[in-house]
Formats: C-alpha cells, structure tokens, sequence
C-alpha cells in the first residue's frame, strides 16, 4: 500500500485509529488526503456547472456525428425523387427530407461528423505549430524569440478569412483536407503567444534551473521539465481552435469554397437551405443550432479547462 | 507623440513586407497561372507566350515580387495595382467604386454598435450579479458565439421573408444590394436596404463590446478612489459617470482604433448574405472569378488596415490616457 493511501485512510477513519490505539501523537490535520494534480483538476471541472453541461453536450454530439454515419453509410447523399420535401417519419428519418429527398437528419450527423474532423485536425495543425514555435521562441530567447515574435505579428497582420479563402480557391477547392490546412496554417499565433509566455516564465524558474544545473540535455529540460506545465494553456487555447476551425469551415461553406455538394458540411447545408427558405424554414434551423451549440460548448469547456487546469488556483475544494 | 508614431511606421514597415510576400507568394504558388483564362484552342501558343512576356511572368520570382511592390505602392498611378482580369477596369477605379459602400455600412454598425453596448455594459457592471445583468450577460455570450453567417440568413429570413408573410406585405425589408432600382442615392431607400445588415453586423459586435465595457467598469468600481469617492458622500451619478465611467473607457476607446480596419475591408461573409455592394462581397466574388489584381489589392489594403488600426488604438490609448507617455 502505498504511503499517501494509508494516510487517507486514517485520516478517513479516525476513529479506528483511536481504537487502535497507536496513532503516536500524528496530527490529523497534516493527514488530509493526498490528491494528485488530476484529482485536483477533476473536482475543479466538476464545480464548473456549465463546463459540465458543456461536455455532456459534447459528448452526445460527438456520439450521433460517429453512430449516425457509421450506421447508415452512404444512406446522407442519397436523393429519393419520391419523397422531396417529405414529412418526418419515424424512426428512420425524424427531421424529414431535403428538396431532393435526401434524409435530413443523416445528413445532418455527416455534416457534423465533417465539422468535427476539420476542428480536430486543424487543432492538431494549430497546437503543432504553435506550441513548437512557442516553444522554440520562449526557451532560446534573444534574436530567435525576436524573430520568430516579428513572423507572428506579420501572421496576426494578415487577413485571416481572406488568406484562407484564397488558399481554398486555389489549391483546391471543396477538399477537406486544404480547407483544415488553410485553417491550421493561419490559426496557430494564439497557442504560439501563449506557450511563449509560459515558456519565458518557465525558463527562470528554480526547477528548470536545477535540471540545468544537473546537466539536462535540452531535449529533456523542454519535454520533462516545461512542456507539462505549459499543457494547461495549450489545452484551452485548443479548446478555442476547435470552435474557430468548425466556424471557419462553416463560413467557407457558406461562401461555396469549403465542401461541396454532394459531401455534407453544415455550411453547405446552410447554403443550401437558405435557397428553399420559403419550401422549407426548418432546415436552416438544424444546421445553425447545431453549430451554436457547439461553438457555444466549445467556450464554456475552454473556460471550465482554464479554471481547472491552472495549479495556482486557490486549493478550497473538499 | 510624434516620434513615437515615426518609430511605430518604421517597425510597421518590415510587417507590411512579410504581408506583401506571404500575399505574393499564396498567388504564386497556386497551380496555374494567370494566363489560363487565354488557353482555348481559339489562342495560338505564340500570343500565350507574348502575353507571358508582356505581363513579366518569365522573369525571375524576386523580379516579380519587386515589380509589384514598388508599383503598388505608388497608388497615384491609375494602374499601380493593375487591371481586373475580368472587366480590365483599373483595380484601383474598382476599390474606390466599392469603398463608399463598405464605409457606409461599417461605419453605421459600429456607431450602432457604441451606443448600445456602453450603457448595456454600464448597466450589466453596475447591478453586477442582479437578473439585469445575468440576462445581458447571458445573451452576450450567446451572441459571442453566433457565427456571422448564421446570424445573417436568419435576419434575411426573418426581416425578409417572414415578415412580408406575416404582414400581408405591408413590412419587409429589401432582400438584397444597397438601392432600389430608379432611386439611386434616395437616403431614405438606402437607409432601408441597410437595415438588416447593419442589425446583423451590430447584435455581433454589441455582444463582443457590452462584455468588455462591463468587465472593464468593474475593474474601475472595484479600486480604491472609487470606493473613497463613495464615502466622502459624493451622489451616486457623480461617482458613476465622473469617476469611474470616464477611466473605464480607456480600454474601450482602444477597441475602437482596432475596429477601424474593419470600415476598409468591409464584412466578406454579411456583405455576401445580403448582397451589399462593398469590398468584402467584392473580395468574395473576385476569389470566385480568380481575379489575381483584385485580390491581392484587398489582401493588401487590409492587412495595412489592421497596422494603421492597431496604431491609431495605441495614439488613442495616449490621449485618453494621461498616465501614458510616448
């Protein structure tokens, strides 16, 4: 059994110990129970009504955009002249049908689906990149860090929707995979800034110093000592990210340069229903609530992560 | 004062460069070139290839770029930002067709925006945690997160469409441009066409405002003078407005610097929904027709938008702010 267990227990249990008779004068105070870092973080996200809800949500997004698809394959771009516009039927199609018969609500869990995926992928483009240049900036210092700063402001300084929309429209238009490229390529100056403030702070810090002093190569000292602490911020700003890139992926859609027809992307979906307004007023409200709710999540958990994440935060929780 | 702006131009030279490159070299570097639109089997080669000679693309990369630069930015030559591939008008004719639209609508949204979300924001600080502020608050968030295109065809529909449903036809707004036809420059008519855009643009930026205002007073109402202004007995007016109001919108007048870039580049996406004749629609529309002039123009224009804004947020901040010295 390890040593903090015990402790927990007798503390837990104080008056088996008095039983027993041998706690040899140990003050109960000082055997509180030990919780790890992730413990902490658990019941700092818990109290966070709000993130909770929010990942809740999340995670029954995240199931219908993998279940639905998985379920029903190619059933989303599957056009029934026979029942246009048709009526909700259950169980099969809730939502109704499409000005071209296609299921609404299949649809919709594929457009969802693709949502996902770009926001993840480009997450992943968004936190590679700015944690590396982050990084690389923070921990040399100096010309680099001035240097690399310099790139970010020129980075901030372009017109972010108008870049992407060019990259879109030249390397390809409707792949998802541009579209998540273009995304990450220009998103990543928030995690770079934020891993650089942590790594700045982090550098004169005494345990980085004596892991120095140890003679830590600096491989080490970056991936031991600094990258976990630093994983608080990177982790809300990828919270962020992922809200950013699905909006953007929508927008694009929108706009008829992201994911084309007959692929589902909730943008597409949007456009498309706005031409058949007046047919069918409910199939601008799917895409868009779905969309809100995730964007709307997306910041709340970004939020709950910040609180709980941070290991300055007042311990109070019991 | 100013040496201090001469020093920020200075470093705000280099960022315009890395924007001119990254600009330059997207277009570039995209398959294809710009005289695709030629090749049909109506064009013999030997034009194709006079025309290449003819537009510099046969010179080196370097060559090319600095050809650009230096004729872009000599913007009092009709042709320094060359002719639209698809009209052959002037690139710089066509940005300031479109320029009065863009500024019009912008500039309308963002007076919107300031009057509104300051005395929303005042409120939602003062009554902090009271049903007044929770239900602004609230609603902030929401509209935080409401992307712009789905808040735009929403507003279509509902001011467009539903509402000549409803009334029988007697309310509903233009669905689309900025005047009707045989009515150009009527105030009146341009004001309705205006409505919807403006409302979409404004619910945005007032939810993104009303929560800076109302974090920015609290952090005022929270300190120490304004607690002793309290206790010496002055009225409650006077403590609001004179003392704390006044040091609140130190933050807030430096969001308005940073908005100015945005009456130049215009709103792609809302410009787009409701057809308003501005820069952002026309960004949109010459990425479709791959109008290589035009778009680099705009991505030009906006990027120097965004340093001149974030300057004039900085010249601001030292005016308002006395503490501040350059």
């Amino acid at each position: 059994m390890k040593p903090q267990e015990t402790a927990s227990r007798i503390a837990a249990t104080p008056a088996d110990a008095t039983v027993s008779g041998d706690v040899g004068g140990v003050d109960e105070v000082d055997l509180a129970p030990v919780r790890t870092y992730w413990q902490l973080v658990r019941r700092r996200f818990v109290r966070h009504r709000m993130a909770v809800i929010s990942l809740i949500t999340l995670t029954i997004l995240i199931a219908f955009a993998v279940l639905v698809p998985l379920l029903t394959g190619d059933l989303y771009k599957d056009p029934d002249i026979h029942r246009i516009y048709g009526a909700p039927e259950f169980p099969g199609a809730p939502l109704g049908y499409d000005e071209i018969g296609q299921n609404v609500f299949v649809r919709l869990a594929k457009a969802t689906q693709t949502s996902l995926i770009v926001g993840f992928s480009a997450v992943i483009i968004i936190a590679g990149v700015g944690s590396l240049v982050g990084a690389i900036a923070g921990y040399m210092g100096g010309w680099v860090d001035n240097a690399l700063m310099r790139f970010v402001d020129v980075v901030l300084t372009l017109p972010i929707l108008f870049i992407i929309l060019m990259i879109v429209s030249f390397f390809g238009q409707g792949n998802v995979w541009v579209v998540v490229i273009a995304i990450g390529i220009t998103g990543w100056t928030l995690a770079a800034r934020l891993i650089r403030g942590e790594f700045l702070m982090l550098r004169e810090m005494d345990f980085v110093q004596a892991a120095r002093a140890l003679g830590a190569s600096h491989r080490r000292i970056v991936f031991r000592h600094m990258l976990p602490p630093a994983t608080g911020p990177l982790i809300v700003a990828a919270a962020i990210g992922v809200a950013d890139a699905v909006v953007i992926e929508a927008a694009l859609s929108f706009l008829g340069f992201g994911i084309s027809l007959p692929e589902a992307s909730l943008g597409n979906m949007l456009n498309n229903a706005q031409t058949y307004f007046i047919r069918a007023p409910l199939m601008v409200f799917w895409p868009g609530i779905i969309l809100v709710l995730m964007v709307l999540c997306a910041s709340f958990l970004g939020d709950g992560l910040r609180d709980a994440l941070d290991p300055r935060q007042k311990i109070d929780v019991k | 004062m100013a040496r201090y702006m001469a020093r920020r131009l200075i470093q705000a030279i280099p960022i315009v460069i890395g924007v001119s490159i990254i600009v330059f070299l997207i277009v570039y570097a995209s398959p294809g070139d710009p005289t695709d639109r030629f090749r049909t089997p109506r064009v013999p080669p030997e034009q194709i290839l006079a025309l290449i000679r003819s537009y510099g693309l046969d010179k080196p990369l370097p060559e090319q770029y600095l050809a650009w630069v230096t004729t872009f930015f000599q913007p009092w030559n009709i042709d320094a930002w060359g002719y639209s591939f698809v009209d052959g008008v002037p690139v710089i004719e066509k940005v300031m067709r479109r320029m009065p639209a863009t500024f019009l609508l912008m500039g309308t949204a963002l007076v919107v925006t300031v009057i509104v979300a300051i005395p929303i924001g005042i409120i939602a600080a003062v009554r902090q945690y009271s049903w007044t502020d929770k239900i602004i608050t609230t609603s902030a968030t929401i509209g935080y997160a409401l992307p712009s295109f789905l808040l735009g065809t929403y507003i279509l529909y509902l001011g467009g469409v539903l509402a000549k449903q409803w009334t029988n036809g007697a309310v509903g707004f233009p669905l689309f441009g900025m005047e009707s036809l045989g009515s150009r420059g009527d105030p009146v008519d341009i004001a309705w066409h205006m409505f919807m855009p403006v409302l979409s643009l404004a619910i945005l930026s007032i939810a993104a405002w009303s929560r800076y205002v109302r974090s920015s007073m609290l952090d005022v109402l929270h300190q120490d003078y304004v607690r002793t202004a309290k206790a010496k007995g002055l009225p409650r007016r006077s403590v609001l407005y004179k003392h704390a109001l006044r040091n609140a919108m130190i933050p807030i007048v430096t969001l308005l610097g940073l908005s100015i870039p945005t009456l130049i580049a215009g709103a792609a996406i809302t410009e787009t929904i409701f057809s308003w004749p501005g820069l952002g629609s026309m960004y949109v529309e010459s990425v479709g027709n791959k109008d290589y002039p035009v778009i680099m123009a705009l991505a030009m224009l906006s990027g120097i938008a965004v340093i001149l804004g974030n300057l004039l947020a900085d010249v601001l901040y030292g005016i308002v702010d006395p503490r501040i010295k350059y």
